[in-house]
């Protein structure tokens, strides 16, 4: 569950101290947002160049923190005075699927999407059996010892998946994923995503590809210069 | 795949973004300093604890022209003596022990035996009377002519010195604190007008302050080298948060905490670290070796040789003469170089520590 009540948040301020002390001069990314998902629900999260919407994932993967208004992840109300450690373990229930894949150059694909699991010390046969299951689930049992150099950008993208879903997240979020990559591989991108969802997670998927959003319809939010000027959550 | 490879394979490789080379070989300089350094100051601290136990509580009575007749016997010393023969009973034992490392046919007088200085006595008889006669006496010693001729051979070489009209020179052992009274000085400077007396505890503590002084300004050294090195691990690390700043982030992303993401960093870096304090301390051997092998007379103990019999450089030789150091080398000595190597692995852990933890504050 996701809820966001009156967040405002301005660039300068990636840490707490700056948002402390240099919140006021600092341009606003978002303004009084307002808005929930609930357990198990898939969003849109949709708007021009600069509506705000690579601000708002990273406010809810926990990159940055809101000046103002309340946020809650998963039961967690998340402020400038929350302990480091408990964003961290908050983090590990945050799936995040990045633009640009962001995967370890130096590590196989298995080795990046067993990287959850790693963190959070688990046992390394389970490990490896997870990491096999998983790999099936987006196709990529057959390059399991590649590079990430080594793949397409589709590739990529679902080992980007892979790795955000692996330790089965409560939320996960994906800024354009399907950003350059050819309609079909769009297509299954977004579709691994919508299987996410009706397994448990809550998902938002920020894009501007209109005919991605028609093919998958769901509820939209819609942002405009950092203001929410559309919930659909509770459209018919 | 182990467990703990499984572990390490997170992306960071820190083999190659640590400077490794580079800091290994500062971290080595540095602990080869801090081994000099340190061994510096040990054998400072030993040498003067040796020369200043013993001038401890000794004076030392120059008496000019000592077979001419005493001046006065009767005023000063008389009165001493009388003070002196009421306490001396009991440390007999004592001096009976020291005497025994003078000379036999030097006529050791010793507390409990104390004799009168008398009208017909000469200078130097008269006031050896006197000093026994002192409480604070323990042991008094007249210098034989040879003892004096040693003395003098520095100067005067093996023609010796019956020649010269030299004075008397009487050692005086002094109970532990304790002082020559005024009124024995008084019976000196009536028996003898112009006798010397020469404290030589005012020499011990010179040496001692020089012995401080000395072990001040290797804390000193040890603690500049140490932050030095910490300045360079500091360096060191803020290179690998720079070339891994990425793959940190991404970490950071996936919920890895700050604990770890520094404990990585600090078990390469004290890895390093350790292996630089073995190579700096290896380093520090050969030169403490030599020093120690020129210092051992000095210090006691008896000339070390390395591998110079006859059949030349020999390792058996060397690994013998080696032991032989490290048997006589001051324990304190070792274990300190034996802490170095873990010395500075505990620098490099706690600043990569530090720095990654502070770098790490920029992300929420």
């Amino acid at each position: 569950m996701i809820r966001l009540s009156n967040v405002t948040w301005r660039y300068g301020s990636p840490t707490r101290r700056a948002a402390v002390g240099r919140g006021t001069d600092a341009a606003t990314a978002l303004s009084s947002v307002t808005f929930s998902v609930p357990q198990g629900g898939f969003r849109w999260l949709l708007g021009p160049s600069g509506a705000g919407k690579s601000s708002l994932l990273r406010l809810l993967h926990l990159e940055a923190l809101p000046q103002s208004g309340e946020l809650e992840i998963l039961g967690t109300h998340v402020g400038v005075d929350v302990k480091r450690a408990t964003l961290a373990r908050l983090r590990q229930r945050v799936g995040m699927v990045h633009q640009d894949f962001r995967l370890m150059p130096t590590l196989s694909i298995s080795d990046n999407v067993a990287l959850p699991l790693r963190l959070e010390r688990r046992d390394e046969a389970a490990v490896a059996d997870e990491v096999a299951a998983i790999l099936r689930w987006v196709g990529l049992s057959e390059r399991s010892d590649a590079l990430p150099a080594e793949l397409s950008g589709g590739e990529q993208q679902r080992a980007a998946i892979a790795r955000a879903v692996i330790a089965r997240p409560g939320v996960v979020l994906a800024d354009e994923p399907t950003n350059a990559l050819e309609e079909s591989q769009s297509s299954r991108i977004v579709g691994m995503l919508r299987e996410v969802s009706t397994l448990g997670a809550t998902v938002i998927v920020a894009t501007h590809n209109d005919a991605l959003v028609r093919r998958f319809p769901a509820p939209a939010l819609r942002l405009e210069r950092g203001r929410l000027t559309s919930d659909e959550s509770n459209a018919p | 795949m182990s467990e703990a490879k499984g572990r390490r394979r997170d992306g960071l490789a820190l083999s190659r973004a640590l400077p490794d080379r580079s800091l290994l070989a500062m971290v080595a300089a540095m602990s080869l300093l801090a081994s000099l350094t340190y061994a510096g100051a040990v054998g400072a601290r030993a040498l003067s604890s040796r020369w200043a136990a013993g001038a401890a509580n000794l004076v030392t009575v120059q008496v000019p022209d000592p077979e001419k007749p005493a001046a006065d016997t009767t005023a000063g010393s008389a009165t001493s003596m009388g003070e002196a023969t009421a306490h001396k009973d009991g440390a007999s034992d004592a001096s009976s022990a020291q005497t025994a490392q003078f000379p036999a046919s030097q006529p050791e007088k010793q507390s409990g035996s104390k004799t009168a200085a008398t009208p017909d006595m000469t200078r130097a008889t008269a006031i050896e009377a006197v000093l026994q006669a002192s409480p604070d006496t323990q042991l008094v010693h007249r210098l034989n002519a040879s003892e004096i001729d040693r003395l003098l051979a520095p100067w005067l070489g093996a023609a010796g010195a019956s020649a010269l009209p030299l004075p008397a020179v009487i050692e005086v052992h002094l109970s532990r604190g304790a002082a020559l009274s005024t009124n024995v000085i008084a019976s000196i400077a009536q028996i003898a007008p112009g006798s010397l007396i020469e404290r030589n505890d005012e020499w011990r503590v010179r040496l001692l302050d020089i012995a401080r002084s000395l072990l001040a300004c290797a804390a000193l050294a040890i603690l500049l080298v140490g932050t030095i090195g910490a300045a360079v691990i500091a360096m060191a690390t803020r290179l690998g948060l720079g070339a891994r700043r990425e793959s940190i982030e991404i970490l950071h992303g996936l919920g890895a905490v700050d604990g770890y993401v520094a404990s990585r960093f600090a078990r390469r870096v004290a890895g390093l670290s350790l292996a630089g304090g073995v190579v700096g301390t290896l380093l520090a051997l050969p030169p403490l070796a030599g020093i120690a092998r020129l210092m051992a007379p000095l210090s006691g103990g008896g000339a070390l040789t390395f591998g110079s019999g006859e059949t030349g450089f020999s390792i058996a030789e060397t690994m013998t003469a080696f032991a032989t150091l490290c048997g006589e080398t001051p324990p304190a000595l070792l274990w300190g170089l034996g802490v170095v190597p873990f010395a500075a692995a505990f620098i490099g852990w706690i600043t990569a520590q530090v720095m990654v933890r502070v770098w790490l504050r920029r992300l929420p």
